[in-house]
């Protein structure tokens, strides 16, 4: 579904992204780990589209995206979670939410009057879904007022609802309360049961080696490391990128 | 005397708050001051002046045109101008300079086609104005009250509750979410520059009706809606309208107690108390 192909990103001297290539394989959890500065993260922006590879490619479905505009690689079916909590703080809950619901915002004349037949039918979603994490109250809520995981689950509700085929998640649960991790862990379960494919990164390795089917180790802009996660457990080439010699 | 003040407050409050509104829109998104907003507005009431009194098409045929053309203006302005300088990374700092530039670019190609001199474009007939609570008001001043408050409220209703409005609303509250999202925030941004430039357009008719033209007209015009929108919040669409309003007042009521000679001076001393005791304006959030 998604082929990195020799993806390289400089800052500077820096070499945030060298010679990456990896692939992530339809209805798959797949796990990108990895020590701090090992370049997940750059990975994951440019492959939203945020940052432009120095030279690579990027293959999403068989399109070539390595110089795709944000808005249209969301288009065409990757959705994102960020590692830090980005939400539109001026905006309530519902309509961060409704703004992802479709990809049909920009068509002005469509919009103009809020002229859509399925708004009704998008409510409902909205409405279910903030049921099912026990926000339904926080509907009309600025999200500027919600408390951090609250921010978190809304985050990750917008990236389910928006829609796509791929979903790259970047560290769903740093920072959350212990009852929080779990409320994340179960939806990203029901994702992997509902055969969605999913890019992960995660710091926490017990919690990463038990929903990925697929693990892909960088260290250094590289990928020094891919397989199962029973294999990475135990490979001595990832022990020593986390632990050091 | 209260009564012919608050009168006249009101009609220079509407007047500045269609210009604040249409700049804080543009701003709000963009995130970059626009001052050759002011420029549109006189560049549109010439327009006027050609369409009707030089080519003599039907007046409201004239208004219609002049409409549509300030809103291709604006998207033309951010078309070949604004767009090819983000493009190139240009700070916002870059940004202002060109508008400024432009502003001053405009203004000179009026002078260069339509000559120094006043111009009036005298679709209205001088009237004798009505009395409403001791006050005199003509004809045309209700008419620009009226257009302004359903502009206005126009404005506030689709930016609240339009699906552009907030897709709008999105790009201006965070660029990146909203393009993770699907929303592109290029055609946001030029959509702001049509919506803003048409209400000026119709800020410079209005404007063009009721007062001479003379090139120069936009500049006093935008120094008024940016400190109306100051005053309001920058950035808030409803602050600036509230600003403006505040603005034309204090003007009006001012001249009761010092000599009209010092209208502007009263709109840079509001200025600069806000700027001092509340920055964020009265709409605005700390930062």
């Amino acid at each position: 579904m998604l082929e990195i192909k020799n993806l390289k990103k400089y800052f500077g001297g820096v070499k945030a992204v060298d010679n990456c290539s990896f692939e992530v394989k339809p209805k798959t959890i797949t796990a990108l780990i990895g020590p701090n500065g090992a370049g997940k993260s750059t990975v994951f922006n440019l492959v939203s589209g945020i940052l432009k590879a120095d030279s690579g490619k990027i293959i999403f479905s068989g399109a070539d995206i390595t110089k795709a505009k944000p808005e249209k690689i969301s288009n065409l079916g990757i959705s994102r979670l960020f590692q830090q909590t980005k939400l539109f703080n001026n905006l309530t809950v519902k309509e961060n939410l409704l703004l992802a619901l479709d990809n049909e915002d920009t068509k002005f004349w469509k919009n103009l009057f809020s002229l859509n037949k399925l708004s009704k039918e998008k409510e409902t979603k909205i409405k279910e879904m903030l049921n099912l994490i026990g926000m339904e109250k926080f509907e009309s809520t600025l999200t500027r007022d919600l408390s951090y995981g609250q921010k978190r689950l809304i985050e990750l509700l917008r990236t389910i609802l928006n829609p796509h085929k791929f979903l790259m998640v970047d560290e769903p649960v740093a920072g959350v309360n212990p009852k929080l991790r779990e409320v994340i862990a179960k939806i990203l379960e029901k994702l992997k049961n509902q055969g969605e494919t999913i890019l992960l990164i995660e710091h926490d390795m017990n919690f990463t080696l038990n929903v990925a089917d697929w693990v892909i180790v960088m260290e250094k802009g590289k990928v020094i490391a891919q397989g199962k996660p029973e294999e990475i457990r135990n490979n001595p080439r990832v022990l020593e990128a986390y632990l050091g010699e | 005397m209260f009564s012919q003040l608050f009168i006249n407050g009101l009609i220079a409050g509407a007047i500045y708050a269609l210009v604040a509104s249409g700049f804080s829109l543009i701003y709000s998104t963009c995130k970059f001051i626009h001052f050759a907003h002011g420029a549109v507005v006189a560049v549109t009431a010439y327009i006027l002046y050609l369409f009707f009194s030089l080519l003599g098409l039907n007046f409201w045929l004239a208004v219609i045109l002049t409409i549509i053309f300030a809103g291709f203006f604006g998207w033309l302005i951010n078309k070949i101008l604004y767009k090819k300088l983000r493009k190139r990374k240009a700070s916002n700092v870059i940004l202002l300079i060109a508008s400024v530039g432009l502003l001053i670019l405009l203004e000179s190609l009026i002078l260069l086609f339509f000559g120094a001199d006043v111009k009036t474009i005298g679709f209205i007939k001088i009237a004798k104005g009505l009395e409403f609570l001791g006050a005199i008001i003509t004809p045309l001043q209700i008419v620009i009250i009226i257009s302004s408050f359903v502009l206005l409220f126009l404005l506030f209703f689709f930016t609240k509750k339009s699906k552009i409005g907030k897709a709008m609303r999105a790009v201006a509250d965070n660029r990146d979410v909203a393009e993770i999202v699907g929303i592109s925030a290029e055609k946001m941004f030029s959509w702001s520059f049509i919506i803003g430039s048409a209400i000026a357009g119709i800020a410079g008719i209005l404007v063009g009706l009721e007062q001479n033209l003379e090139p120069t007209m936009g500049t006093n015009l935008i120094i008024k809606g940016f400190t109306g929108a100051i005053i309001g919040g920058i950035g808030s669409v409803p602050g600036a309208i509230l600003g403006s309003f505040l603005l034309g007042f204090s003007e009006n009521f001012g001249i009761w107690f010092l000599p009209s000679g010092y209208k502007d001076a009263i709109a840079f001393i509001i200025l600069f108390v806000f700027l001092l005791a509340r920055p964020q304006g009265i709409l605005g959030r700390k930062k």
